[in-house]
């Protein structure tokens, strides 16, 4: 057990003062979750990112992500890239409007059963979802049926559950949620002030948000943006149980490499594959680095 | 009065929320230029009256006037108040000047003659230096002169101080006081400022409105509020009061071994009351310097607040009382001495009976 | 002079509740439909049959335990590593803040999958047969939100005084943390356990990639031989989950309330 205030260290932090840094000293208490976070995160991602550059004798080569950046594999980055992206963007903007007319406007009853609910959604995926999908919006679903007695056949435009788009639409069901999840705490920290401010100096409502509230959203909203684009660019369970093999997705691919479902000639491909994802999740934090470089200055 | 002769005229105005009153029927005048405090204990509706000015707020009935023309429906936007918070009201994403020149830009002024008199503002105020500085950048002080010289820039028709020393520390909060008051007669803006320190209120103002209740209680100037009180709520919440046990004979109060008269009751039973009695208006002594009706009382702890000092004392039947007098006459009383008390005042106020 | 009672919903919030109720209830309320159907007493007629057909299954509650159990050690971690470590870096560790947004946003960069292979390979064999490392590996995928919602819950609070209070009152540093931090910053531990307990349960990728079997797993490979089932089992998580965190959640508010007007 961790005992960040133990007293060993504040005694003993007059003697030794001199000897051991500030720094130091202040990093004994947080050992315990450092340890975790090195051989539950960084140890094994490191331990991938070498083995990515190594061949099935363990010679160094780049061969991996040759074969990585090339054909299917290829494919499967562009389609992985652009499900994180439309993904976002059918996501983001509901949730935000919904988080702040909920955040704005919600009684503290109602906002806890949102956070509940949110918090459930967000973390489901996987067979369950899909189950659930199917039974609604497949060809014989209880919705697709309702839709159609009222005239919508959701069917008519050539769609399905197991396509791309359908795979975009399953995905808001926890997008979504995510974004009212981690949105909110920066409509709560608009202040009631700061509207009233405005409206008593002559701004109109859109004024106030063009001025004010955009600007002060927009960190947090390209911050959430960026995470669906995670979320939905590495999802695995759900993608694994919709798709049958049927779209070419990065992480599927990983995972069958894992299973060895499939046999290749490198077995480091995996890895260097997992170091691909990795390396497409920092890039997409580029844009958002720069937009919190030029925010810096009034946030604190 | 005429109507040119009033800036803001408030008629009738009465708010509840949720059943609870907030504002009760509330009427109020105030003159072009005049400075006028609201102060009252929380509660007593005085933000509540401020935002309904503002358009923040909507009343549930009566008029709000702006020299002489009615925009009790008028949304807040279009009022042309300019105000100023408690704190934080400050937009975090612009600077010093952008946050002054706000009020302008929505109006439509060019980018250049906004930044001069957003600039001319922040040079009232003393900020001219921290321009480029961002809300979070500047101490809390700093922060409300900028507020200020925001809703000053505007050139409303009435300035509204929604307690805006309240979040500060003391020193600054009384620096910070005298220049609004500056500024305001500078400027000939005419002010509506809530708090609830009747110090700030006393210091600042034209006029002070004592409000309980969600209805003002008094309107006057400082000195009249403070020597003649139209309450007893009013008599204690201006300035410091003894409050003193004393037996009313249906006319006059006996307390401290003399009596006064009683100004404000229309009863004439004799009953228990509590009297209302200034520091002024009592005197500490020591005994047998003459023969007048005095009380006998113990000191209990002197301190020097330079040409006068505060005595406390406790009388024999068990009371503490606390004198203001000259510092000169001070000079024999020490704690744990006997010493005589004397009623000065001649006419007070009484709360009700204590029996 | 706040306001006051409570204000009608407007429009706005009602149309706002409204859509994503449909946008919840749509997919949910058709798979009840379907998982009510009872197709071998004939078409159109409903019943719990689905619901006793997993209910039934031997590995039903095994896995239902071992699920809520790793959640549990989850949670448990994070109240015993988490929650002291973000208090102490508010109170005296401000240099290693940025160290520690860092480390924590890095499961939001690194995809499970990726971390799924790391962990088979390097991770020594005794580590990885042991059960409860999928529990640390859950506290560590849940630290991009459970360290955020720790940590601006408890700068907000100002500890360093009321630690100093309570210690020049002459509390010991144990004491200062059980009786007077603890109580203060309960609404944020209580929210990023919940957090911990929701990704713990719903947990798959990583779960299946080291070939462990939890419910979530489980439901994966039960399904494959009853679909009507596989559906009554997903209302079945789904609601369960949401039943689970409302109560955790509505608990919270109690005490909340019981702190405000004690004040």
């Amino acid at each position: 057990m961790a005992k960040p205030l133990s007293n060993t260290v504040d005694k003993g932090a007059a003697n030794r003062g001199a000897l051991v840094s500030d720094f130091t000293r202040q990093l004994v208490p947080i050992l315990p979750l450092l340890v975790l976070i090195v051989v539950f995160l960084i140890w094994p991602i490191v331990n991938v990112a070498i083995m990515a550059f190594e061949d099935n004798y363990g010679n160094f080569t780049f061969d991996n992500f040759v074969v990585a950046s090339q054909g299917v594999y290829a494919q499967a980055f562009g389609n992985s890239i652009s499900l994180g992206i439309y993904s976002a963007l059918l996501a983001s903007i509901p949730g935000a409007v919904f988080a702040y007319i909920i955040e704005s406007r919600g009684s503290e009853f109602l906002k806890r059963i949102i956070n509940s609910a949110t918090s459930v959604l967000a973390n489901s995926g996987g067979v369950p979802l899909a189950f659930m999908f199917i039974a609604a919006f497949g060809a014989e679903g209880s919705a697709t049926v309702l839709l159609k007695a009222i005239g919508l056949d959701i069917y008519a435009g050539g769609f399905t559950l197991f396509s791309y788009w359908g795979l975009v639409l399953v995905y808001c069901f926890f997008q979504i949620p995510i974004m009212v999840l981690v949105f909110s705490p920066a409509v709560q920290a608009l202040r009631r002030e700061w509207t009233e401010a405005a409206r008593s100096l002559g701004a109109s409502k859109w004024q106030y948000w063009r001025h004010v509230g955009f600007p002060l959203l927009f960190p947090s909203f390209s911050a959430s943006f960026l995470l669906l684009f995670a979320s939905a660019f590495s999802a695995y369970a759900t993608a694994r149980a919709m798709t049958v093999g049927t779209i070419a997705l990065v992480p599927l691919m990983i995972g069958t490499l894992i299973d060895g479902n499939v046999i290749v000639d490198q077995f480091n491909l995996g890895k260097a594959l997992a170091i691909g994802m990795v390396l497409v999740t920092a890039l997409a934090m580029v844009p958002y680095l720069l937009i919190q470089r030029r925010v810096a200055r009034w946030q604190k | 009065m005429k109507k040119k002769s009033t800036a803001l005229r408030l008629r009738g105005v009465t708010k509840s929320f949720a059943g609870l009153t907030a504002l009760d029927s509330l009427d109020l005048d105030v003159k072009p230029g005049e400075l006028v405090a609201l102060l009252g204990p929380s509660g007593c509706g005085k933000t509540t009256a401020l935002r309904i000015v503002a358009g923040l707020e909507k009343a549930d009935s009566g008029k709000v006037l702006v020299r002489g023309e009615d925009i009790t429906e008028l949304p807040a936007h279009k009022r042309h108040m300019g105000m100023v918070f408690q704190q934080y009201s400050l937009f975090p994403n612009l600077t010093a000047e952008e946050n002054a020149a706000f009020g302008l830009r929505m109006q439509g002024v060019g980018g250049a003659e906004r930044k001069a008199r957003a600039l001319e503002l922040l040079d009232l105020v003393g900020l001219s230096a921290l321009a480029k500085r961002y809300p979070h950048e500047m101490s809390g002080g700093q922060q409300q002169r900028v507020a200020l010289a925001r809703a000053l820039a505007v050139e409303p028709e009435v300035l509204l101080l929604d307690e805006p020393l309240s979040a500060l520390d003391a020193k600054v909060r009384t620096s910070l006081r005298e220049e609004i008051r500056r500024l305001q007669l500078e400027l000939g803006t005419t002010t509506i400022f809530v708090t609830h320190d009747q110090e700030e209120a006393m210091a600042i103002s034209d006029r002070v409105a004592v409000m309980s209740r969600g209805k003002i209680e008094q309107i006057d100037t400082p000195d009249v509020l403070y020597s003649n009180p139209a309450s007893s709520f009013v008599a204690s919440f201006v300035g410091n009061m003894n409050r003193i046990p004393a037996q009313f004979d249906g006319k006059h109060a006996h307390l401290l071994g003399g009596k006064a008269k009683v100004s404000n009751t229309d009863s004439a039973a004799p009953t228990s009351v509590v009297a209302l009695v200034r520091p002024e208006n009592i005197r500490l002594f020591k005994p047998a310097h003459n023969a007048k009706a005095v009380a006998d009382a113990t000191v209990l702890n002197r301190s020097f607040l330079g040409p006068v000092s505060q005595v406390t004392a406790r009388t024999a039947d068990g009371h503490v009382v606390s004198a203001l007098l000259p510092t000169a006459d001070t000079g024999d009383l020490h704690a744990g001495d006997a010493v005589a008390v004397e009623l000065l005042a001649k006419q007070i106020m009484i709360e009700g009976s204590n029996a | 002079m706040k306001r006051l009672g409570f204000k009608l919903p407007s429009a706005g919030l009602f149309i706002a509740v409204l859509l994503a109720g449909v946008f919840v209830l749509l997919p949910l309320g058709s798979a009840s439909e379907y998982s009510f159907r009872t197709p071998a007493l004939g078409p159109g007629t409903y019943g719990w049959d689905n619901y006793a057909w997993f209910v039934s299954q031997p590995d039903f509650g095994t896995f239902i335990t071992l699920s809520l159990l790793l959640a549990a050690v989850a949670a448990g971690i994070t109240l015993l590593v988490l929650v002291p470590t973000v208090v102490w870096l508010n109170l005296r560790g401000q240099k290693l803040r940025p160290l520690m947004e860092f480390l924590t946003l890095l499961p939001l960069v690194i995809p499970v999958v990726a971390l799924a292979i790391g962990a088979q390979t390097s991770l020594p064999v005794e580590l990885q047969s042991n059960q409860y490392s999928l529990s640390f590996f859950y506290f560590v995928l849940a630290l991009p939100y459970t360290y955020r919602t720790l940590d601006i819950g408890i700068r907000a609070i100002p500890l360093k005084t009321l630690s100093e209070a309570a210690r020049s009152l002459g509390a010991s540093q144990i004491k200062v943390i059980a009786l007077v931090l603890a109580p203060v910053v309960r609404g944020a531990v209580i929210a990023s356990v919940f957090l911990t307990i929701a990704l713990s349960l719903g947990e798959f990728t990583l779960t299946s990639l080291l070939h462990w079997q939890t419910f979530t797993t489980w439901v994966t490979v039960i399904s494959q031989s009853n679909i009507l089932g596989a559906i009554a089992l997903s209302v079945f998580t789904i609601v369960a989950a949401f039943a689970l965190l409302l109560v955790v959640g509505l608990v919270s508010i109690r005490t909340k309330r019981r702190q405000v007007t004690e004040e």
